[in-house]
């Protein structure tokens, strides 16, 4: 059956749009934001606050556009007087009782209720001083979620999510008229693994993360699009940074991985991203001891070690490497007999249970799959194993390096384990917060993120150093960007055939 | 009659006594029977609670939750926005007399007042100090043209003035 | 007890015929009576052809609406994939509406035969009947009447069961009243869909007012020519119907009356008029949802749908409210508009938030801190109150309070300026 488009006019822009498209979507196709704060695109509709009323030709009342489906014809006014004077009513009305605590409101900044009210709000109140606000004191609602009903809009967003999306209804309305406010039962918890999302959801400053409380203010936040390293799933997310340390993860729309969310471990997953205890410079051993010395030193060290190299080698590595540097750090052994593995943290699953094919991975690690299709295999402890007599020892961000090696030891990572300090060269690289790169999650998806903060010292990201040793030792040209990169792996590796940064974009593949 | 919105949990170290046992249990069973869905039995088993236990507890709802399928939090937003049922303990006699307009201007005020002085409740909302009153407002009862209609427990008792009321309140032990 | 008062010679007692007759209340005395005859009959006719009857009649819903109810129940899909429902709106809680109550604790069979009628035209199986919590008579008198029926067998496959409410007048509202049945909030639904369409459980579903079904009896046994004869004006108001006086009158009470009827005469001479020494300053006709009547604008008035509209209100429940020339307007407003403060589910942003302003601003007035602002700003926040709301509960909290203003501006202004003594408000 042949999708027909519907054509209608909004604001006096013509749109088509498929049989059953919301007016609130249609609009935005003519480039139209109908403000709105109950509806969400990946919420059931619930048609509530009122904002998104707009005017219809020939319906006698206004109509919520989040509720209205097109119609051939239709023409859609957003701002005509009585619209706006409708949306200016329930801006004052959700002021009346709203506290004036912009000054310390973790949403000031990123407020749909700060903007709207800017954007078309009445410029003074007409409630206070005559009239107190209702108070209510701050609630508790479990392990990270905090409820500031005071500031509760009443969009019931958090409310459906649990019920609908997280299917564990155990945010309610509670009362009735203007005592409501959302409850939660007195032997219940928001510890839901995926609660956390209704912080996102809430509009305005009423449900707060206390791990990001007070922390930042959302106008210092540079903000890069990543993808979530805390599990195979590859949520793609936002890094929100604050003077380069990142500060807070967010989901950021994917509707073919994680629709709107992500789970509270990736949520938290950031402060490793921090950390100070990085390497920050090439070291090479000299005279039994490391010792820094720049990346030109350190390089020839490494590929005059490779070259005089006879026998096995063996790569170890992390799965929370780019799929780049996994390519070119097996690039680099070509002609070698070799061997790579990597090992997985597991954990329990936990789903979405309203979202077809999301859940919080037992495979803690957001590229294993990445690795695989490059020729790594699972069987660590056998590498380990072949470890021990191996010439050539690589190992890449991954701490559990149990053996003695025979042979000699490069260690290219972000920090310096123990075991690691055996190794003859350490080479300092950027972790995933810190350069560009792709994961491949645990559905064949290859997906981008982007560098979100500088990377400390002298670390490189490590496609390059793999790409200069490679380019070193096998000649082929230095690689220059990590587009670049990705274009020689694409060339090389059949799954990857065809695709590029361009084509990848900011959502994946299509 | 305003409840705190957020009562504080009971500290319960004693032991929880269903109510769906016996013979509740056979007319939930019952109950059950009318409806497509185990969640449409969720008034008609909040009103059991309510007549067991003379209110409904947190832990009441959590039973009820348990029996239904729902969540307690989904039991307490249904409990929540129903102002028959009561979530905390009331008077032996729980009295509700209709101020809205229609009984307001035949001298509800004046009943309210005189039940409040009858009953040694005081004030509306609170429970009498010998525990055998509670006393409230309510909005229109739905007998108008009787004023002031005052409902005593299951009692819907019509026509009663300010000169009726210590009557009317002799005739509940 | 009740108010069982004998019938007026000027009614035209139909539906109120066997009111404190305790013998109707049985299975017995109900069939002695004529009883559950329409049933029998309907339920050999095509469901198609019981619809047609009835539309044919101008029957109406009483509830308020006043939507035909013949063709409502058409709207019903004819065939039949899902299973179909009928529902009773008896949560009669609409302020000065006390006639359903009645219909139930004194002829309920009438509303239990009626609504088997219902069922069978629409094709449902299953009836719910949505009682208010607090009518424990009218529930008591009905559990044993449907008991009784049951056993006599005479609704054939349909069942029948009461369902008890908790306090919430916005169950009335016909789509809450399905939530509620559905063990949920009672809060309204956006429509689309329609109940026809989706309603209680997902299925199409009908909701009929008590009185309304309460006639469909007599109008299979009489005819729709009948009924529609029983009008005094418009043909587009037929039959009769039970008005609950209440407030300043010195017989309140239900009347039942044709359509049409004078509201003058309802009021002076069928409710014996004002009490001794009073005049009539106000009058709401059709429940406290609908604009308030001044004293001439009452007098003018002829009780059926289109003539309330002519005079600015709504026949609504026709629960007649009187206010004699001692009622203070400004107060008896704001209890209305405290009502539906208290009544309202909190969805809407205007409800929730509109319906507290507005009581707070009008218990300021009263207190002696009324501005001369307040009153623009109450019409104002009326206007943001009406028509922009999921149900229309906001919708009737601004209905008083526009036309109070309107008609009785001198009793605010009094307040405010300080010509009146400021009253305290509980």
């Amino acid at each position: 059956m042949a999708d027909e488009l519907v054509n209608l006019t909004i604001d006096g822009v013509p749109v088509g749009v498929p049989k059953g498209t919301l007016v609130i979507e249609a609009a935005k196709q003519a480039g139209v934001l109908v403000p709105h704060y109950c509806y969400h695109p990946g919420l059931p509709v619930a048609g509530v606050c009122r904002m998104c009323l707009v005017d219809i030709e020939k319906a006698p009342k206004l109509q919520i556009a989040c509720a209205t489906q097109v119609a051939e014809g239709m023409v859609v006014r957003t701002q005509s007087p009585q619209a706006k004077s409708g949306r200016m009513g329930v801006l004052e009305l959700l002021l009346i009782n709203h506290p004036l605590d912009c000054p310390i409101c973790d949403q000031s900044g990123e407020c749909e209720l700060q903007d709207f009210t800017f954007q078309e709000g009445r410029p003074a109140t007409r409630y206070s001083p005559d009239y107190a606000k209702r108070f209510n004191p701050v609630e508790d609602f479990g392990p990270d979620v905090l409820y500031v009903p005071n500031r509760c809009i009443l969009c019931t967003r958090c409310v459906r999510f649990m019920e609908d999306v997280a299917q564990e209804p155990v945010l309610n309305v509670s009362e009735r008229g203007d005592r409501a406010f959302i409850g939660i039962h007195s032997e219940g918890r928001l510890d839901h693994p995926w609660a956390g999302n209704v912080v996102d959801l809430c509009p305005v400053g009423s449900l707060l993360s206390k791990d990001f409380l007070h922390k930042a203010r959302a106008w210092e936040l540079d903000k890069a699009a990543s993808i979530c390293t805390g599990c195979s799933q590859g949520c793609n997310v936002t890094l929100d940074t604050r003077e380069n340390v990142v500060v807070r993860v967010r989901p950021r729309p994917n509707l073919d991985v994680n629709r709107y969310f992500i789970c509270d471990h990736g949520r938290m997953n950031y402060r490793w991203m921090n950390r100070g205890d990085r390497i920050e410079a090439p070291l090479v051993r000299r005279d039994g001891e490391l010792h820094a010395t720049d990346w030109d030193e350190a390089l020839d060290v490494v590929a005059s070690r490779l070259r005089g190299a006879g026998g096995a080698a063996v790569a170890l590595v992390s799965p929370r490497v780019s799929t780049e540097a996994l390519f070119f750090a097996r690039e680099l052994f070509r002609g070698h007999e070799w061997s790579g593995a990597f090992q997985v943290v597991m954990g329990e699953e936990a789903p979405l249970a309203g979202v077809p094919n999301l859940a919080l991975r037992a495979e803690r690690a957001p590229n294993g799959r990445g690795a695989e299709l490059l020729g790594y295999h699972r069987d660590y402890a056998s590498a380990l194993a072949a470890a021990e007599t191996a010439a050539v020892v690589l190992v890449l961000d991954e701490p559990d390096i149990a053996v003695r090696t025979a042979g000699k030891l490069v260690y290219v990572g972000t920090v310096l384990p123990e075991r690691a300090r055996d190794a003859e060269v350490v080479l300092p690289i950027a972790n995933v917060a810190e350069e560009e790169g792709t994961f491949v999650n645990r559905d064949g998806r290859v997906q981008r993120y982007f560098q979100a903060k500088p990377a400390p010292g002298m670390a490189r990201p490590a496609w390059w150093v793999f790409a200069e040793l490679v380019a070193t030792l096998q000649g082929g040209g230095h690689v220059a960007t990590a587009a670049d990169a990705f274009d020689r792996l694409a060339a090389s590796i059949e799954a990857f055939r065809g695709l590029s940064y361009p084509q990848l974009g900011f959502a994946g593949p299509r | 009659m305003s409840v705190s919105a957020h009562p504080t949990p009971q500290p319960g170290t004693e032991e929880y006594h269903p109510v769906f046992v016996g013979k509740t249990l056979e007319q939930l069973g019952e109950i059950l029977t009318r409806y497509p869905t185990k969640q449409a039995a969720l008034l008609p088993a909040l009103w059991l609670v309510q007549e067991a236990r003379g209110w409904i507890s947190d832990r009441n709802m959590a039973e009820v939750a348990e029996v239904l399928g729902l969540t307690p939090a989904y039991v307490k937003g249904v409990v929540t926005f129903y102002t028959m049922y009561h979530q905390h303990p009331v008077g032996k006699h729980f009295v509700q007399v209709c101020t809205t307009s229609p009984c307001n201007v035949c001298g509800a005020e004046a009943v309210v007042k005189a039940l409040l002085d009858a009953t040694g409740a005081k004030e509306l909302g609170a429970t009498s100090p010998d525990g055998k009153w509670t006393v409230i407002e309510v909005e229109c009862l739905g007998a108008c043209g009787f004023a002031t209609p005052v409902l005593v427990d299951d009692d819907f008792v019509e026509g009663v003035s300010a000169e009726k009321v210590p009557d009317l309140v002799k005739r509940y032990k | 007890m009740g108010y069982p008062h004998k019938p007026h010679p000027k009614e035209t007692v139909v539906l109120s015929k066997h009111f404190g007759e305790a013998d109707a209340r049985t299975h017995k005395g109900w069939v002695k009576r004529g009883g559950y005859e329409s049933l029998a009959q309907a339920l050999t006719m095509e469901p198609a052809r019981v619809i047609d009857i009835v539309k044919e009649s101008g029957l109406r819903g009483r509830g308020g609406a006043g939507f035909p109810t013949g063709l409502k129940w058409s709207f019903m899909p004819k065939e039949k994939k899902k299973p179909h429902y009928l529902c009773v709106n008896a949560d009669e809680s609409e302020p000065g509406t006390f006639k359903d109550r009645e219909i139930m604790r004194w002829t309920p069979h009438a509303l239990l035969e009626g609504a088997a009628i219902a069922a069978h035209a629409i094709q449902a199986e299953v009836v719910y009947i949505y009682i208010r919590g607090e009518f424990t008579e009218p529930w008591a008198v009905m559990e044993k009447a449907l008991a009784e029926a049951t056993a006599a067998g005479v609704f054939g496959v349909i069942k029948l069961y009461l369902h008890r409410g908790a306090g919430a007048y916005i169950c009335g509202e016909e789509t809450a009243l399905m939530n509620s049945i559905e063990g949920k909030r009672g809060n309204p639904r956006i429509k689309p869909p329609f109940p026809a369409a989706a309603g209680v459980f997902g299925m199409p579903t009908t909701i009929n007012n008590v009185e309304t079904l309460a006639a469909v009896p007599l109008v299979l046994k009489k005819g729709a020519a009948w009924y529609k004869g029983l009008s005094l004006s418009s043909p587009k108001s037929t039959g009769t119907k039970l008005f609950s006086v209440c407030g300043h009158v010195q017989k309140p009470g239900n009347y039942e009356v044709t359509m049409g009827f004078p509201l003058k005469d309802l009021l002076y001479d069928l409710c014996g008029g004002m009490p001794p020494g009073r005049t009539l300053k106000a009058c709401i006709p059709g429940g406290s949802s609908v604009p308030i009547l001044n004293r001439e604008e009452t007098e003018g008035c002829l009780l059926d749908y289109e003539g309330v509209v002519e005079k600015g209100s709504m026949l609504g429940s026709g629960g007649v409210i009187v206010f004699d020339d001692s009622t203070d307007m400004v107060y008896q407003i704001m209890r209305l508009a405290r009502f539906y403060a208290h009544e309202s589910c909190a969805q809407c942003t205007q409800c929730r938030e509109g319906t507290a302003w507005t009581t707070k601003i009008l218990e300021r007035i009263l207190s002696g801190q009324g501005k001369t602002a307040d009153l623009d700003l109450l019409l104002d926040l009326a206007d943001n109150m009406t028509g922009k709301t999921i149900c229309v509960l906001s919708d009737s909290c601004a209905a008083p309070v526009v036309s109070g203003i309107k008609k009785f501006k001198k009793e605010f202004e009094d307040y405010i300026a300080g010509r009146r003594k400021p009253v305290s408000v509980a």
